[in-house]
């Protein structure tokens, strides 16, 4: 999908937390390139008119895991878990070996191949979808 | 539950009590067992899953265990063509999620190992449970601190089951967070 060079932010009108969009927005503009990941992007860039085809989601570090500097993405529908994983490990710079785990409800962990869309629909709140994050070395 | 009994055996009890009460609500298949002869009846159907590589069936069979000397559950599975065949561990490989392929693969032997079955005394493969303390303690942790019941064999199979071909619905983790 193409990414909207418009750099003011459009709120999705069903969002609840307006006063969240423009806080989040600055910072973004001058965050480095995250990895060519064209499903996931920063903020809330929305084409005005069209369906919401991304949902917003909130990533919290659990335990010792490194914070990201960028928390709210809006990110597609159809993305899948497997795919904001890897995403965030590029993000993070975490090496191959380390496992990274994504919870919904701070405590499941949905199946790889699960879209994010599905989850946004069964657990989101307030127009986004809290996900938790935790790095682990969970084998061997 | 004494905080320095981190996950003993009757919090194993308790919440597989739970998972089984959600497993017959949506009848995907769960149960539990304590002998040998129960184990060993014909399982249903609903154990079938088809792979993506041959037009073969492949039936695979998912054991949760409580291992007394790590104090954690541990998954044990054994997969085989609807003639009876069993799967090589080579096979099972095959059927883990690409996201943990890189990891298992650099030492299989440290993950998967092929081991006895306390109660059948068949050969299984088990997913080695001495990082489950590891991975485990964060979301533990993590839950005492909002307050809030975690069932951890829900999150645990949700976290280990993915690896070796085992989803859990979604509604399983709407069920564990009521169960408060």
């Amino acid at each position: 999908m193409a990414e909207d060079p418009e750099s003011s932010l459009q709120l999705p009108p069903s969002s609840a937390a307006e006063g969240e969009g423009p806080t989040e927005g600055s910072p973004e503009t001058v965050t480095p390139e995250p990895p060519s990941s064209a499903a996931v992007s920063p903020g809330t860039e929305e084409p005005v008119g069209d369906t919401k085809k991304k949902i917003d989601i909130l990533l919290k570090a659990v335990g010792d895991t490194p914070i990201m500097k960028t928390k709210k993405w809006a990110v597609e529908r159809t993305r899948t878990i497997q795919g904001l994983i890897d995403f965030i490990k590029k993000f993070l710079k975490l090496v191959a070996s380390e496992q990274l785990f994504i919870y919904v409800n701070q405590s499941f962990a949905p199946s790889p191949d699960q879209e994010v869309g599905t989850l946004y629909e069964c657990f989101g709140s307030d127009g986004k979808l809290v996900l938790h994050y935790c790095k682990s070395q969970a084998w061997g | 539950m004494e905080e320095d009994e981190f996950f003993g055996e009757k919090t194993f009890q308790h919440d597989c009590a739970e998972f089984i009460k959600h497993s017959q609500q949506i009848g995907d298949g769960w149960e539990w067992r304590t002998s040998k002869e129960a184990l060993e009846l014909p399982l249903d159907d609903s154990e079938v899953t088809e792979t993506a590589t041959a037009t073969e069936v492949i039936k695979y069979e998912y054991h949760v265990l409580y291992s007394c000397s790590y104090q954690v559950p541990v998954l044990y599975f054994r997969a085989s063509f609807l003639d009876g065949r069993p799967l090589a561990l080579k096979d099972v490989w095959e059927g883990v999620h690409e996201c943990y392929r890189t990891r298992l693969l650099q030492g299989p032997w440290d993950t998967i190992t092929q081991q006895e079955h306390p109660i059948l005394g068949q050969p299984f493969f088990v997913l080695h449970p001495c990082k489950t303390n590891e991975f485990m303690t964060p979301v533990v942790k993590n839950s005492r601190k909002i307050n809030r019941n975690v069932n951890y064999i829900t999150s645990w199979l949700s976290i280990v089951g993915p690896a070796v071909g085992l989803n859990v619905p979604l509604s399983y983790a709407r069920a564990a967070s009521q169960d408060e």
